[in-house]
């Protein structure tokens, strides 16, 4: 069962989308949740502040989503966090390298919401089994 | 290049020393040729003309990133308001029929009722401004379509000379993998291709298989 407390990290270099997702998942009734605008920012606010799900896009200035997945990852205190990548990024090896260096799951845009919700309920249930 | 040669470069006193008059031939001679084959193959001045609106296609795009930014914003803030206001109606409703429920003649004696009723007139009309500005703010569709049908134009003429110009100078056996180089970013047109997904139940199909 999905906790309405998770704090949520958005992690997108465009503030429409951002916005978008902070809507969508309020509308799924997760209302806590910050933004990073890259993979730099996110890391700071990761290693400042407890989060319980990460949604990134890959294609990012400074630290892109694969980058920020392997800092987090490699990181002990950071690493049990689930990551789900949202992203315009369709090729094969983009998603099978997300899925082979940690991502919970993997979302091409344009998305909708059910499909967020799905993934992000899959992914809090597998963590919930595994837990 | 021969390591005597190499040698040369790398001293440019003993180079010019070196120079004879038919190495200097022989690199006018090549640049020449060059300059020709441009010409022939139509590149240089469709290459010089798209480098020359480069510029003006930077500035549209800035436009067209100005303008979908602006109208994504106002869209968004016109929805958060009329949800508010949405929002306050429902909740609105809900007070006054458990009130109705409770005690029909005070709900209407005390102009609860009533009050309710303009209320709910009063945010319609709010909400209904809200969906107008959503509505305008589509504007962007019908500017940023042109811009893009000229920035297209241009990119398609300095790929074409780029393209040529690439082929030309590629190795035979690297020249067919020129065109079929993609770049970073959403996949427009995923028909035919095997190495991209056109929907998320593709993605999933592909995970899946592979035991995530």
């Amino acid at each position: 069962m999905s906790n309405p407390d998770m704090k949520f990290l958005i992690v997108d270099d465009f503030s429409t989308m951002r916005r978008i997702v902070r809507g969508l998942l309020k509308e799924l009734g997760y209302n806590n949740a910050e933004e990073a605008e890259d993979g730099v920012a996110a890391l700071n606010l990761l290693k400042n502040t407890k989060f319980d799900f990460v949604v990134s896009d890959i294609n990012m200035p400074n630290m892109n989503g694969f980058e920020l997945l392997a800092a987090i990852k490699a990181e002990a205190s950071l690493k049990h966090i689930p990551v789900l990548m949202v992203t315009a990024e369709a090729r094969k090896e983009d998603i099978v390298r997300a899925a082979q260096d940690g991502a919970a799951g993997y979302i091409v845009k344009p998305f909708t919401k059910a499909t967020l919700e799905e993934k992000v309920q899959k992914i809090m249930q597998k963590l919930a089994a595994t837990a | 290049m021969k390591m005597e040669n190499t040698a040369v470069l790398a001293n440019p006193a003993q180079a010019q020393a070196a120079a004879s008059p038919e190495v200097f031939q022989q690199l006018g001679l090549i640049t020449r040729q060059l300059h020709d084959t441009l010409h022939q193959l139509g590149v240089m001045p469709k290459l010089q003309n798209a480098a020359n609106g480069l510029p003006d296609a930077r500035s549209r795009l800035n436009y067209i990133a100005e303008k979908t930014g602006a109208a994504a914003n106002k869209v968004l803030n016109s929805v958060d308001q009329a949800k508010n206001e949405h929002n306050a109606i429902a909740s609105e409703t809900r007070r006054i029929a458990a009130a109705i429920v409770a005690d029909p003649v005070k709900a209407v004696a005390t102009g609860s009722v009533m009050n309710f009723v303009s209320d709910v007139e009063a945010a319609t009309a709010r909400i209904d401004k809200h969906l107008t500005d959503i509505m305008m703010a589509q504007d962007f569709h019908d500017l940023t379509g042109q811009v893009v049908a000229k920035v297209v134009s241009l990119a398609a003429d300095l790929e074409d000379s780029l393209v040529k110009l690439l082929v030309q100078a590629a190795p035979p056996e690297q020249a067919q993998k020129v065109e079929a180089s993609l770049l970073a970013g959403p996949v427009v047109n995923p028909e035919g291709r095997t190495d991209v997904v056109a929907n998320q139940g593709e993605v999933d199909d592909l995970l899946a298989s592979l035991g995530f």
